[in-house]
């Protein structure tokens, strides 16, 4: 599934990111990358931006972005 | 001389660090990209000279926007002797990625380790004798706001040692990774880049690296190579692997249960609903609070020049030696009357908000309207200053990524009242029309950024890429800081804008001396007074207005004859007041804002938005006229 989609305050993890060659290497400094553990922790309204958790900070992404995250629920 | 340079991520303290070392000349905010070019300064270690550097922040040596480009072009071409890194204690994880990558330049290296305070708030111990073991260099925990930790830091600089040598990736990888700078060290003789690190970066997919690779001969090379590593995400894995590694090693985490201050602060200024309404209530606050404080403070500063005037009135009998005299007098007064009342405090409290941590939330909360406009939430950094001047807003639209994105933001920043427009709009509509026009104007003004925003989002070619910004923890900035941040904005206007005010102020009293303005006023006649209904003896004013908008509203009074401000009631009447405020609102920016729309996105940029700004003040104060006459 991608981030889009994904519940707030549940965790996810990061199984790929696809998309501008730009925009993934900023996530991956940020620490986003597959295998690592994510949650979201807000969504802005009218189709706003995500504010997600890493191990140990928050950043926000915009929608288009995290539409281009594929991640899975961690049972 | 000895050179050191300082280098860390985005808000991991290395401004105010800066500061603490080389005396209070570099920009600190809790913004990520604050230091948006490098400064310069010097300090003595042990009785020697050493220049320190201090870069804007970056996540790596790979760019993603032009701020992080100057950081890596200053690093490789100037002659740095000691690098040091600064590392954000409570996100080492992430810190030590640079780490690593800095390591492979070879130059000696020290490590800053600062914040330890807000790990340990985190729940995170940090054990610094480890670490610097594992990293294999020297390690210094500071606390940069305070100033611990600066002599230990000092001297250890002096003694930087190049990092001791080791494998971040595996067996495989390093091979492939030796082979690849091999091949270019045979075939690219010109490059700033260790190749080492250029081939690391080309594995990666970092385009100007992957270009400078797959023009020369290797390029067959890289491409099986980057099939055998997965595009490279075999390399990014392990060195992930080994930050995490270094963590793991170095740290003890204790889960604290009890929920950030951060979090309940964020509920409510991140809330879908209550987050724009506190939004809005602070924006209100502040300019309520600086403009009601501001009025009788500038009411104060005008009667004490208008009291010098009339001094010397009595005191020089030469009536041409007396216009110069009052001109310049009077220049003084424009300036103090802005600078003091308002500039100031409004300054001071953007620099709050900026060390605090809130600009990046209404990044967040605004990022959807801004998309209307073909900008995003990290837009709202220039919007925000431009409220107190045009020049540093101009100046922060480097931290934006797409040209467009640029080229739209400096635009609308530009026709965001400054604080010397704000003057006019408080002199004018406020002090002759009422503040509900004055809040009308505001809300106006908002509304033609957003249709404007959406026009050039139409009109312009190319994409805006999306946002990623880093949340930073609230901080509590020291007076000291704010005060010092303050001056440094408020540094430009004394140095550039007085001068330029008292000059222009004599001027013009020698212009209408010699009735030099019926000739400036003649050319103007047709726009101003047949078009938008203004009295033609305006002409001089906005020509002076372009050089410094300041100057506007003393001008106007002059200009026309008047001997306070108060008079101008008596010659102009409500509907061409306003029509002059809206003009002058939204008309070309100021010479100096020129100048640095110049320097970001070029004469063709600065081109298209001095005419477009013009068009659109024309068009605007004539729709005002109609309008109002027909009320």
């Amino acid at each position: 599934m991608r981030l889009t989609e994904a519940e707030t305050n549940k965790t996810y993890r990061v199984v790929a990111i696809e998309g501008g060659c730009h925009a993934k290497d900023r996530l991956i400094k940020l620490g986003l990358l597959p295998g690592v553990e994510i949650q979201v922790k807000r969504k802005a309204p009218l189709r706003g931006p995500f504010m997600v958790t890493l191990n140990d900070s928050d950043i926000v992404i915009g929608r288009g972005i995290a539409s281009k995250i594929e991640v899975r629920p961690v049972v | 001389m000895t050179t050191i340079a300082l280098i860390g991520q985005p808000n991991c303290g290395k401004s105010t660090l800066f500061n603490q070392i080389a005396g209070y000349k570099s920009l600190a905010a809790n913004f990520p990209g604050a230091t948006v070019t490098y400064t310069k300064g010097t300090t003595y270690i042990d009785n020697e000279l050493v220049e320190v550097i201090d870069l804007p922040g970056t996540y790596s040596l790979s760019w993603y926007d032009d701020a992080e480009k100057e950081t890596v072009k200053a690093l490789f071409s100037m002659d740095i002797d000691v690098i040091v890194n600064i590392i954000d204690a409570s996100m080492l994880i992430r810190s030590v990625e640079l780490t690593i990558e800095l390591m492979s330049l070879e130059k000696p290296m020290v490590v800053a380790l600062n914040m330890m305070d807000e790990a340990s708030k985190k729940g995170i111990e940090i054990d610094v004798q480890k670490l610097e073991d594992i990293l294999g260099i020297k390690v210094v925990p500071i606390v940069a706001k305070k100033g611990k930790g600066i002599k230990e830091l000092l001297a250890s600089i002096k003694q930087a040692k190049k990092p001791r040598k080791r494998c971040v990736y595996k067996k495989e990888a390093e091979e492939k990774i030796t082979d690849l700078s091999k091949c270019m060290a045979e075939n690219l003789k010109d490059t700033q880049w260790p190749l080492k690190l250029l081939s690391i970066k080309a594995i990666e997919g970092f385009e100007p690296c992957e270009k400078a690779v797959m023009e020369t001969s290797c390029a067959e090379m890289l491409t099986k190579i980057k099939k055998d590593l997965d595009d490279g995400m075999v390399i990014i894995n392990q060195r992930h692997a080994l930050c995490m590694n270094i963590f793991e090693q170095s740290s003890q985490v204790k889960k604290t249960r009890k929920k950030s201050v951060e979090s309940y602060f964020d509920d409510i200024l991140m809330h879908p609903i209550f987050g724009y309404i506190a939004m809005i209530a602070i924006f209100a606050g502040i300019f309520y609070t600086v403009f009601q404080g501001g009025v009788p403070i500038e009411n104060l500063v005008m009667g004490l020049f208008g009291d010098i005037d009339s001094y010397l009135s009595l005191v020089i009998h030469n009536q041409l030696a007396f216009l110069i005299a009052k001109g310049a007098v009077d220049g003084i007064g424009a300036a103090t009357g802005i600078a003091l009342p308002y500039l100031l405090p409004f300054l001071f409290i953007i620099s709050f908000l900026e060390d605090v941590g809130y600009l990046p939330r209404i990044a967040y909360l605004m990022d959807s309207t801004m998309h209307k406009m073909g900008i995003h939430g990290t837009s709202v950094i220039p919007f925000v200053a431009g409220y107190g001047c045009s020049v540093p807003a101009i100046m922060a639209t480097r931290i934006l990524k797409s040209k467009k994105e640029k080229y739209i933001t400096a635009f609308l920043a530009s026709i965001v009242p400054c604080s010397a427009r704000t003057t006019v709009i408080m002199g004018l509509a406020g002090y002759f029309l009422g503040y509900w026009y004055v809040i009308g104007l505001y809300a106006f003004n908002l509304l033609v950024v957003l249709i404007s925003g959406m026009i050039l989002k139409k009109l312009l070619p190319g994409i805006s890429p999306e946002m990623i910004i880093d949340i930073p923890p609230y901080r509590l900035p020291s007076i000291k800081t704010l005060l010092l941040k303050t001056w440094q904005k408020v540094k430009d206007f004394v140095y550039l804008a007085v001068p330029m005010l008292i000059i222009g102020s004599v001027i013009l009293t020698l212009i209408s001396y010699y009735h030099l303005d019926i000739y400036i006023n003649d050319i103007f006649k047709p726009i101003l007074h047949d078009f938008l209904g203004l009295p033609s003896a305006l002409g001089v004013v906005l020509i002076f207005g372009i050089l410094k908008k300041e100057l506007t509203l003393i001008m106007l009074y002059q200009a026309l004859g008047l001997s306070s401000i108060a008079m101008v009631s008596s010659v102009m009447t409500h509907t061409q007041m306003l029509t002059f405020t809206v003009f002058v609102i939204f008309y070309i920016p100021c010479v100096a804002t020129i100048a640095a729309i110049n320097r970001e996105i070029g004469i063709k940029g600065s081109v298209f938005i001095t005419v477009g700004t013009t068009v659109l003040a024309l068009v605007i104060a004539y729709m005002t006229k109609i309008i109002f006459l027909a009320l």
